[in-house]
């Protein structure tokens, strides 16, 4: 059903945007262009040493890898959908989805894709092969099980952030900013967050998390995944999820009621 | 104020506007296509009109959309430069938008804001005030007028953006016309306005033109703006003109039709055979007959039918016009 | 000349009182301008940790004080006119400008002063404490330090009339994203935003210094931490003049031929 559905708003957004063709050029383009500006500020700072406080070049490529991949998922499809939502919020056009006979989280989690982003996916899981082919030693199926998990487990944190964030639209009508602060404070992700000094790391791993999101995944690729970080992102992960669904069923609730 | 080119206001002559627009099919795969190649096409906007207003006159532009109403009401601004015929508006060419020909003209498009959305009127007013350079006295006395006609003295120290839709435009209209233009271009400066608000404007527009003998050209999806204010209508479609001359003449030349409408003691009978059936509700039905058979359809009716009341109008112009457009479009 | 200084006044006080409506918006802006150069500043700290204390000729402390300057500055110098542009021409509320009787670019340009200004009250106590935090220290020369103020000015003009005169390319594409892409990489580059210009190689700072970018940021930055010569100091100036009288050629030369374009397919 959700395979169906985001299938099906895909195919939308693909037809909007051929009708534009400079855009389908412009956004290739951009993509690679932007992919290549990080490398090449990667290579700036490895002109200067062989490793950034331990990591690796192959690590740190690795690291992009990830960033690339999450940000083209989140900007792909959660990022859009969940702007959709609250302006549905503010619009009073939320009503259409739930009168309609699918979960209203689901159909508001997909309602809106930027098909172009599907490129930096791509990028993002090109750079990965790249990385591991370089690190192949170290990288064992083991490893790749856990790096998939990973993966798996900063995007449902990702997708819950984005969603407990714009579900407090129901109450609030200017969250627009709060998301506008993760989006800029996404961008530390190019770096692994270990890097950075205690206040700002703390930041990007539980007010922002940019951490689960990026640094986690790369951890796993390049053997520096502790027992303990696992389990706490896969139980964060459950967590958050749980929470978020109640949180949305709340507002939901609270929506109904307000409107009525 | 003289006119050193003539008495008119606005002469236009054999104006024609060409755009190039490239086409569009439906569906995924001809999407694609168009990727690859795309196919041009010429459109003539405005293809050859010739009309001149006078000074003080206020006419009506009516057309259905995409008639050329707005590419005409810009070029005569001068926003778009023509792609051939003449064109002035009191004595300058628009397109070079001449610093003395922008102090003289003003531009209110019903859709799009120019006020600044966060702050109140009367700042944007104070900032039109220098770049127009109205003297204080001037701008005072105007101000004073403009609040008092719009009753905006309540929305001026508001932000435009906690105002409603006809709110905003009253401070619109009034940031138009701080510096009295002589030539001021209304595009649909009612659309979305509750009744209220469009007869409040219509009667302001109606009362700036008479005490400043402003020249003014209206275009309105609402006929009601046109027949309060317009002793003369353009009508234009694809481009061309099809009508130049007063409201009357126009619903009398161009309606062949008369409505009846026949109001019965019970039930609605199929009275097909008398005309063309525009409504039939629960002993009401109205009917569309050709205005030579008026007389003769309406004695059959009292004959045949039991008939309670009748009464026979002219078909509402909105109607008359869109039977100008469809005649024009076989 | 006078009616322009009153029109400045009347445009001030207006976007003033705009942007003072988006306090919260102005602290989530501040995030922006501080989060990259402490990034870079993190990131450059920790490789001068690694190789002993020192790259370049700069270690920790330097590097330190050549991002929070570079912020400065970049904040100082940096125009959103591209969006702005883009934005009017997509939307059309470049029309009602181009009625008024008065060249659209005096409003961006009071518009852009006002963000600026307004800014750096939050932007300020932001650094102050970014100080604390990474302790940064400078060497300037007496003229370094004089002529830091006038650098800066020249540079806020150089990189609004370049910014302004590339915006006007959405009079030719209505998508000028991609062009807009460019410009910023080479300027986070070739200004120095990634690393000081120093680090990198030759060839690479004989560009630099012939493309306008270095003149726009990364100049006024090296000058008050002391990095010049006398002579290098005085070329930068050069520089600045040569490329600020080149872009007002620019600007008028397009501006008059977008507006051409602009008023025959349609506004």
């Amino acid at each position: 059903m959700l395979l169906k559905l985001l299938w099906s708003y895909f195919r939308i957004g693909v037809m909007n945007e051929l009708a534009y063709r400079a855009n389908f050029l412009v956004q290739m383009f951009q993509s690679l262009f932007s992919l290549g500006t990080s490398l090449a500020g990667l290579a700036v700072v490895f002109s200067q040493t062989s490793n950034l406080a331990g990591w690796r070049p192959a690590e740190l490529v690795a690291v992009l890898g990830v960033y690339t991949l999450m940000g083209g998922v989140i900007n792909l499809v959660i990022q859009p959908s969940m702007q959709r939502l609250m302006e549905d919020v503010r619009l009073g056009t939320l009503d259409f989805s739930l009168t309609k006979p699918v979960d209203s989280q689901v159909l508001e989690s997909v309602q809106q894709v930027q098909i172009w982003r599907l490129a930096d996916v791509a990028m993002g899981i090109v750079l990965l092969v790249l990385a591991l082919g370089n690190l192949g030693t170290q990288v064992g199926p083991g490893e790749a099980l856990v790096f998939g998990l990973m993966l798996l487990c900063g995007a449902a944190i990702v997708y819950s952030f984005w969603l407990m964030l714009a579900t407090c639209s129901f109450w609030f009508v200017k969250v627009d900013n709060i998301l506008v602060i993760f989006q800029t404070m996404y961008e530390a992700g190019r770096w692994p967050v270990t890097i950075y000094p205690g206040w700002l790391r703390f930041t990007l791993t539980f007010l922002v998390p940019v951490a689960f999101a990026i640094t986690v995944p790369a951890e796993a690729v390049s053997g520096r995944l502790g027992w303990g970080t696992l389990v706490g992102a896969v139980a964060l992960a459950a967590a958050l999820v749980a929470f978020s669904r109640w949180f949305w069923l709340t507002g939901v609730r609270h929506y109904s009621g307000a409107s009525a | 104020m003289s006119f050193a080119f003539g008495p008119e206001s606005i002469r236009v002559r054999d104006l024609r506007k060409v755009y190039r627009v490239h086409e569009r099919e439906a569906g995924l795969l001809a999407s694609v296509r168009s990727l690859v190649r795309r196919r041009w096409r010429e459109i003539p906007a405005v293809d050859g009109i010739t009309f001149s207003v006078a000074p003080g006159e206020v006419v009506g532009f009516l057309g259905p959309n995409g008639a050329g109403k707005t590419t005409t009401l810009k070029m005569l601004s001068g926003l778009l430069y023509p792609s051939s015929g003449e064109l002035e508006v009191l004595g300058f060419v628009p397109w070079r938008r001449e610093r003395e020909f922008l102090r003289q003209i003003a531009l209110v498009m019903g859709q799009r804001n120019q006020l600044a959305w966060d702050i109140p009127a009367i700042d944007s007013f104070e900032l039109n005030r220098v770049i127009y350079r109205i003297s204080r006295a001037d701008f005072r006395r105007m101000l004073d007028e403009l609040a008092e006609l719009l009753e905006l003295w309540p929305l001026l120290h508001k932000p435009i953006r906690n105002l409603s839709l006809g709110e905003r435009m009253k401070c619109e209209i009034a940031a138009a016309l701080l510096h009295q233009p002589k030539v001021l271009f209304l595009d649909e400066p009612t659309i979305g306005l509750d009744v209220t608000a469009q007869r409040r404007i219509r009667s302001f527009v109606a009362e700036y033109n008479r005490r400043y003998g402003a020249t003014v050209l209206l275009t309105s999806h609402y006929m009601a703006d046109v027949e309060a204010l317009c002793r003369r209508v353009i009508v234009i479609h694809h481009g061309r003109l099809l009508y130049d001359g007063d409201l009357a003449g126009l619903v009398r030349s161009f309606s062949p039709h008369k409505l009846i409408e026949v109001e019965m003691e019970q039930g609605s009978p199929d009275l097909a055979g008398y005309g063309e059936v525009v409504s039939a509700d629960e002993g009401r039905v109205t009917l569309r007959v050709p205005k030579h058979a008026t007389a003769e359809v309406t004695a059959r009716l009292l004959d045949e039918v039991p008939v309670t009341d009748l009464t026979v109008e002219d078909p509402p112009i909105e109607e008359v016009i869109e039977h100008v457009f469809s005649q024009e479009a076989r | 000349m006078r009616h322009l200084f009153e029109i400045y006044r009347a445009q001030l006080k207006v976007t003033t009182a705009t942007q003072l409506q988006y306090r919260v918006a102005l602290v989530i802006w501040m995030i922006g301008i501080v989060l990259e150069p402490v990034i870079y500043l993190v990131v450059w700290a920790t490789v001068a940790r690694s190789k002993g204390g020192d790259v370049g000729g700069y270690n920790a402390r330097s590097f330190a004080a050549y991002f929070l300057v570079l912020m400065l500055v970049n904040h100082l110098t940096q125009t959103w006119v591209f969006f702005e542009f883009e934005m009017r021409i997509r939307q059309g509320t470049l029309s009602p400008l181009l009625l008024k009787p008065v060249h659209p670019v005096h409003a961006d340009v009071a518009q852009n002063v006002t963000f600026k200004l307004l800014m750096l009250v939050v932007l300020v106590p932001v650094m102050v404490v970014l100080a604390l935090v990474f302790r940064p220290v400078i060497h300037p020369q007496w003229w370094g330090l004089a002529l830091f103020a006038p650098t800066v000015l020249l540079a806020g003009v150089l990189r609004f009339l370049v910014e302004w005169t590339l915006g006007l390319a959405g009079f030719w594409s209505t998508r000028v994203s991609a062009l807009n892409q460019i410009y910023y990489v080479a300027l986070l580059f070739f200004s120095g935003q990634v690393a000081p210009l120093s680090l990198f190689p030759h060839f690479f700072q004989v560009i630099a210094s012939v493309l306008p970018f270095r003149w726009t940021v990364s100049y006024p930055v090296e000058l008050l931490l002391g990095r010049l010569s006398g002579r290098d100091a005085l070329l930068g100036l050069a520089a600045q003049a040569g490329w600020i009288l080149l872009s007002l050629v620019l600007l008028r030369v397009i501006w008059r031929a977008g507006l051409r374009k602009y008023s025959a397919v349609g506004a």
